[in-house]
């Protein structure tokens, strides 16, 4: 019996290296209504190979996609499954900022690797579907089983706000003074610190550092919404975990979501976005309500130097009222330092920063004007 | 004059006093000749005790006696144990209460499982989110929780790429070099990558997440 299983084992990845790839490309999965139409699917040099006792897909696909609406399409979610392998888990691979009119083609390109076992069942490892499609009349498609509505509509929310201070810029100070924005935008790009990122769904530390409550300290954001109230997370050492916070909806509208961003500092003064602490709710003019979460995030070393949190700061990054519209923080809340000091430019503005980059100022200019 | 009762002369006698009573019962008995009579009477009878106590009787078996006494305590401990065994019930009864609560787990446990394998799914998830709402309506807002067992899953995002990790099995979500990557992290059970397509120039973000989304 052991024999037995000692030749399958040895001789079962030459099998699969042997066969074709088509039994490991992914399956396309698309709607019958899908605004969207698949024109070519490209594997690359997708591989898959033997490592120990399993098995690893290298799979690079490059997908070309046509609209096929009479709308552009702004943005777009597929989303990625692999059932078999982490039944646990998925992927999806979003792009944003887009602006594709009908019948124009655009690539999504999907990286992904798979470490199965070699016991895997036949068929395709990997499933790509749609998960959503946002228009720029805000209208949506999608079965939206990743809350890609949302997400993609605050890409473009934060998209249009800042095409417009940018336009504004153009206008009051000309290509000099939006060249001088652009600069800004990629120092802080530059020096924004950015930590690997562990999260493990308990409330269990794992290392061996006393546990002590913080309490949050908040951004003072009067355009806000939503007022944070008290907050408190537990810290040990490297690790943060069960943040609690209470807010109050200070707006005359109901809200149904809002996401606080959480930032981290550590004894020796560096400050990192940690993430942010998402919570659906149902929240009445005037009324508070408590977010609770026992996720714990661990950031492991780097560099020699292990982290040790010392304080907390939270704040608003996004709120959404009952009514489907979005609050965003304003680009004047977002000239508070500590926030230009941790937070990522919205999708748009490294979009622009990095056609700035490779094609100079006018490309630039010329680009806001489509908008 | 108080003379000592005859219990305190007795013992006097016998010098079974405490200090203070031997002092005084002697100092009274040293003055008072009827109550030196009553002790001398006292010691004599005593010593006569004594003497007869002395004399062991000559046809005393001390070998039948001792087991005698032996046989006597191994009887006693043989009926001492046969005793207990009628005052401790063998078989305890049954009680009605605990098979009346048994009956009815049992019957709430078929009726569950029926129920909830007949139950469509959409009406399942309609009751769950009624049941959850009420729960966050008492105790504030909770982000949703993970199927159970999810806590074996672990997210992981750096620069380089994302994993999400389940018993050794690995999905992983590559991107190729690029300035500017943004690594992000939603406590709802998701984490980001966010880059910039150095050839298409297209801002693409990569995610992965916990089965629940």
């Amino acid at each position: 019996m052991q024999s037995s299983n000692f030749v399958a084992r040895a001789f079962l990845p030459m099998l699969f290296i042997g066969s074709s790839m088509a039994g490991v490309l992914p399956k396309i999965d698309l709607p019958k209504d899908s605004p969207v139409a698949v024109i070519s699917s490209d594997p690359g040099d997708s591989s898959e190979t033997a490592r120990g006792g399993a098995m690893l897909l290298d799979l690079h696909t490059a997908l070309t996609l046509r609209n096929a609406t009479q709308r552009r399409i702004r943005g777009i979610t597929m989303l990625v499954t692999a059932q078999e392998v982490t039944p646990g888990g998925k992927g999806s691979v979003t792009v944003t900022s887009l602006d594709v009119g009908p019948g124009e083609t655009f690539p999504v390109r999907i990286d992904l690797r798979l470490l199965r076992p070699l016991q895997a069942a036949a068929g395709a490892p990997v499933q790509i579907g749609l998960d959503g499609v946002l228009f720029d009349d805000l209208s949506f498609y999608g079965p939206d089983k990743l809350s890609s509505r949302r997400s993609l509509t605050l890409c473009e929310y934060e998209a249009r706000r800042d095409r417009k201070y940018f336009k504004s810029l153009l206008a009051q100070g000309g290509e000099e003074r939006l060249r001088q924005e652009i600069l800004a935008s990629m120092t802080h790009s530059a020096d924004r610190p950015t930590l690997d990122v562990q999260m493990v769904r308990g409330g269990r530390a794992t290392n061996f550092d006393p546990e002590k409550e913080v309490k949050f300290a908040f951004l003072q954001q009067p355009s806000s919404p939503i007022e944070p109230m008290d907050g408190m997370a537990r810290i040990a050492g490297n690790e943060a975990r069960a943040p609690r916070l209470e807010v109050r909806n200070r707006s005359d509208r109901a809200i149904r979501y809002l996401e606080m961003g959480w930032i981290l500092h550590d004894h020796s003064g560096h400050e990192f976005l940690a993430g942010s602490v998402p919570a659906e709710l149902s929240l009445a003019p005037g009324q508070r309500t408590k977010i609770l979460d026992n996720t714990t995030l661990k950031f492991p070393q780097k560099g020699g130097v292990q982290l040790a949190i010392e304080s907390m700061t939270g704040f608003v990054s996004s709120v959404e009222y009952a009514d489907g519209s979005l609050w965003i923080p304003s680009r004047a809340d977002l000239t508070n330092s500590q926030l230009q000091r941790v937070m990522a430019p919205s999708d748009e503005e490294q979009r622009l920063v990095q056609l700035y980059r490779k094609k100079g100022i006018k490309a630039l200019v010329a680009e806001l004007g489509k908008f | 004059m108080k003379h000592p009762n005859e219990v305190q002369l007795a013992l006097f006698a016998g010098g079974d006093l405490g200090f203070w009573d031997r002092w005084r019962v002697g100092r009274h008995v040293a003055q008072c000749s009827t109550c030196e009579g009553e002790v001398q009477t006292l010691r004599s009878a005593t010593a006569q005790v004594r003497e007869l106590t002395a004399e062991i009787p000559k046809d005393l078996n001390w070998e039948r006696l001792s087991d005698e006494m032996t046989g006597n305590i191994r009887v006693g401990l043989a009926a001492g144990e046969a005793i207990a065994g009628f005052d401790r019930p063998l078989v305890r009864p049954l009680r009605l209460g605990w098979n009346a609560a048994m009956v009815v787990a049992c019957a709430t446990a078929v009726f569950a499982i029926a129920f909830w394998t007949s139950v469509p799914q959409l009406q399942k998830d309609h009751l769950l989110s009624a049941l959850r709402r009420i729960r966050t309506e008492r105790i504030g807002t909770i982000p949703q929780r993970p199927a159970a067992g999810l806590d074996d899953v672990v997210i992981e995002a750096s620069s380089t790429g994302l994993d999400v990790k389940e018993n050794g099995r690995t999905l992983s979500l590559m991107h190729p070099r690029s300035d500017g990557v943004t690594v992000s992290i939603s406590m709802k059970g998701s984490a980001g990558v966010r880059y910039v397509d150095a050839d298409t120039g297209q801002v693409t973000t990569n995610k992965v997440y916990y089965a629940e989304q």
